[in-house]
């Protein structure tokens, strides 16, 4: 590897151009490495799909688990094409055997989930190391946050594929003909797919590779990237490669001859300045006072910086404080009102869960448990109002026919409301029907009729009609209704009491 | 376009006759919704405006052509599109080239009877526009203020499953409505009878409403707005109507309740519901009755209660029967 053959300038970057000088790198060879991605993958996802017919999550799932063995390919490519040597499609297929063996179980096995893969293939695969010093080079690599980026580069990625491949799926499926007859809901992704829509499952799996076709030689650029410029900071490849131009260009015996005299040149004394005479102790200086002198120096800036800063801290029970004046607290008490304190803290959290848990038991009851329709179910009664309350009545007499009859002569308004009143308690009593306070007349005449008795019903609406003339109408009764009512009511009732 | 400035005068029992015979000839147009055509009688004779909800289908459009093909007076239609615009419905200035001055176009607003077809399909500006002239009963073009013939009703329209391209009525502009009707399926009974007489009918795929006999007209319609206005209403079940508007305020199953207008327009059905059923008073069965139709609308379900799956008809069933009847 010759650092002056370099196509690209190296020189010390962030992390994030350098992620961006490999994927420009990668760019400028999309093809090839597409292709060289591909041609391997394409024919793997098919022959997975094949054999897992039944299985395209599986299929897609083992072919996802092999995707870093698809990045090494591209890895050679890349730094091949960094120092001007790009192969051809047909040679790096060839050193593709060679590429895989190289801790291709690790790869797949206890790094598979490594957040920094991209950063650290290239040290396995173009360093060429292995067990304790593979690990070992990858610590030196990785000190002083070399890695910088490189996790950053996976989620980012991992983000990305995901993206693209729903918009390749909502794409696939608004080019889906309406003859195709497929109709999606949420219910049908978490069940089985159907034997006929196989073929959609593996059509799906194949717009994941496509993603991968198209983002996996970037991201393999980008960890490249920041492998390049992990080393440029190292070695210092950029004054490495600006030397081996030099010596380059001055090759011949004039450019030697000029290195030389500037180089003896440079050893020339400097002029002499007007500078105080170095005095004597100095030159007579011990090893006690340079010591002395030194620390005295190394106490002053640019060595040293002194601040201050108060913060609060728990305190080093080794130290001792050097507060004398506070009355000292058994370490015992302080112990148990801790724990004290720490139960009371949980008991508050307790009791908050639990409240909360009370104050939406409504919504956990909707979205967290079983629920019954709510169509089946009475609504729920706010709090504070009570259950209707069944009407109440005024105190009735014994013999309520008789009272009326004699009330009927000076207010036949009151008689009527005798009358009514005792109709309702009847009701209750006698035929159970369940009157409340809300009830108006129309409906305590539905819920006579229901009972499908027409003496009761005639008798009930007749005094109803002529009680609501009287109550909101003001229109008194006719003389002739009194003996019907009072009759009807007797024969239905008897004397109108109580049982 | 007349204005009916003089109602004839009318008796409660030829009222209540009119009013039988109106109910009778609109049922042979609609089918199996006689609680949606008692409460747009309701509102015919409490002089207010109604907001139909249905799905489609049920009948909405119908039931308004049914009541203007009965009723003598002006019918307008206003179909509500996201494109309609306030000029489309109350009218604007138009420059006349012959006599060089500007005229003004009356916009289909004027009119006794109005269909607000799908009144959720328009946008604020245009439904504001409306709102207005039901409120105030008068538009105002080139700073002309031009009352809207009476009676005024407008009848709107719209279908609660849709929600995509509409704009909800804001809760103060439904305020506006005095009544807002939900019709709902037929019974089988109904539907079967439905369908007879539409597969027999000449138009392909709708009841005819050409058949029916226009029994009403604009005057007749005020004098009975006069007639319901003047009906006796004892204390006790005023203090039952505004009891019941009262205590949608407090009820915790709702968020909002309803305001003193819905106690005013509650009045104003009991009586009207009063006199179709030919009575001489408001009774508090009167009141019960289009309770539901005057609050639905007026007022917010809690969320928790949403969230059950509960509708504002059931929390208010509730709430009606909570609400002590008058015990004289």
């Amino acid at each position: 590897m010759r650092l002056s053959d370099s196509v690209a300038v190296l020189h010390p970057r962030s992390p994030w151009e350098a992620m961006d000088f490999g994927m420009a790198l990668a760019r400028r060879h999309a093809g090839l490495l597409m292709l060289a991605w591909a041609i391997p993958a394409w024919p793997l996802l098919a022959l997975l799909s094949l054999l897992l017919w039944e299985s395209p999550g599986l299929a897609l799932l083992i072919f996802w688990w092999l995707k870093p063995l698809g990045e090494r390919l591209p890895l050679f490519i890349l730094s091949r094409t960094l120092f001007g040597e790009t192969p051809r499609l047909g040679e790096s297929l060839r050193a593709l055997p060679g590429l895989l063996r190289a801790e291709w179980l690790a790869s797949l096995t206890q790094r598979r989930f490594n957040p920094t893969r991209s950063f650290d293939l290239p040290v396995l695969l173009l360093e060429g190391l292995a067990g304790k010093e593979l690990w070992q080079r990858r610590a030196v690599l990785a000190a002083c946050r070399g890695k910088r980026g490189a996790g950053w580069l996976t989620l980012v990625g991992l983000h990305l594929e995901l993206a693209l491949w729903l918009g390749l799926l909502a794409f696939l499926y608004l080019l889906l003909p309406a003859q195709a007859g497929v109709e999606f809901d949420w219910q049908q992704l978490l069940e089985d797919t159907p034997p006929d829509r196989l073929w959609l499952e593996h059509l799906t799996n194949g717009l994941y590779a496509l993603v991968l076709m198209i983002w996996e030689p970037l991201y393999v650029a980008g960890g490249f990237g920041l492998y390049l410029n992990r080393r440029v900071h190292l070695e210092a490849w950029d004054l490495e490669a600006a030397f081996q131009r030099l010596r380059r260009r001055l090759g011949s015996a004039t450019g030697i001859l000029l290195l030389a005299t500037g180089l003896v040149l440079a050893q020339l004394p400097g002029p002499a300045m007007a500078e105080p005479p170095a005095s004597q102790a100095s030159q007579t200086l011990g090893r006690q006072a340079a010591r002395a002198d030194i620390r005295a120096m190394l106490g002053q800036p640019p060595f040293s910086r002194r601040e201050e800063t108060t913060r609060w801290r728990f305190g080093d029970p080794a130290q001792v404080s050097d507060i004398e004046s506070l009355p000292a607290v058994p370490a015992d008490f302080v112990q148990r009102l801790a724990q004290a304190l720490e139960v009371l803290l949980w008991l508050a959290v307790g009791s908050g869960a639990m409240l909360l848990a009370w104050r939406y038991r409504a919504w956990l009851a909707a979205f967290a448990g079983r629920r019954t329709p709510a169509a089946r179910r009475a609504p729920p009664r706010p709090p504070g109002h009570s259950a209707p309350r069944p009407a109440a009545s005024p105190t009735l007499p014994a013999d309520i026919a008789t009272q009326a009859e004699r009330l009927w002569a000076e207010d036949p308004g009151q008689a009527l409301a005798l009358l009514y009143h005792g109709l309702l308690e009847r009701l209750r009593e006698d035929y159970q029907l369940p009157l409340s306070e809300a009830d108006t007349e129309g409906e305590i005449l539905r819920r006579v009729r229901r009972l499908e008795r027409p003496e009761l019903q005639h008798l009930a609406e007749t005094l109803i009609r002529h009680w609501q003339n009287f109550a909101y109408g003001r229109h008194l009764p006719p003389a002739a209704v009194k003996d019907e009512l009072l009759s009807a009511w007797r024969a239905r009732f008897g004397s109108g009491s109580p049982a | 376009m007349n204005d009916a400035s003089s109602p004839p005068p009318l008796s409660r029992q030829q009222a209540g006759q009119l009013l039988q015979a109106l109910r009778t000839e609109m049922c042979k147009a609609v089918i199996g919704q006689q609680a949606a055509i008692d409460d747009i009688l309701t509102a015919l004779i409490a002089n207010g405006h109604v907001l139909v909800e249905g799905v489609p289908g049920l009948g909405k459009t119908l039931l308004v052509r049914a009541l203007a093909r009965c009723f003598g007076g002006d019918f307008g239609r206003i179909q509500f599109t996201p494109d309609l615009m306030p000029s489309d419905v109350t009218g604007h200035a138009v420059y006349d080239l012959a006599s060089e001055q500007f005229k003004l176009r009356k916009g289909p607003v004027f009119t006794h009877l109005l269909l607000a077809d799908e009144i959720n399909r328009a946008p604020a500006k245009t439904q504001a526009a409306l709102l207005e002239v039901m409120q105030e009963r008068q538009v105002t073009l080139e700073g002309c203020a031009l009352p809207v013939p009476q009676p005024f009703l407008v009848l709107a329209t719209q279908n609660p499953i849709e929600q995509e391209g509409t704009y909800p009525l804001p809760e103060a502009e439904l305020d506006r409505f005095m009544l807002k009707l939900r019709m709902d399926y037929p019974e089988a009974a109904d539907e079967m009878a439905l369908v007879r007489q539409v597969a027999r009918s000449t138009r392909a795929d709708m009841l005819e409403v050409a058949v029916l006999r226009p029994l009403l007209q604009a005057a007749d319609v005020l004098a009975l707005q006069q007639l319901a206005s003047d009906l006796p209403l004892d204390e006790q079940v005023l203090d039952y109507a505004v009891r019941l508007v009262r205590r949608t305020r407090d009820w915790s199953g709702l968020t909002l309740g309803a305001g003193p207008r819905a106690s005013i327009d509650l009045v104003r059905c009991g009586r009207a519901r009063a006199l179709l059923r030919g009575g001489d008073f408001v009774t508090p069965d009167d009141i019960k009755g289009c309770a539901l139709a005057v609050l639905r609308h007026r007022v917010c379900l809690a969320p928790e209660l949403d969230i059950e799956g509960l509708s504002v008809d059931r929390v208010l069933e509730q709430l009606l029967e909570q609400v002590a009847a008058p015990r004289p």
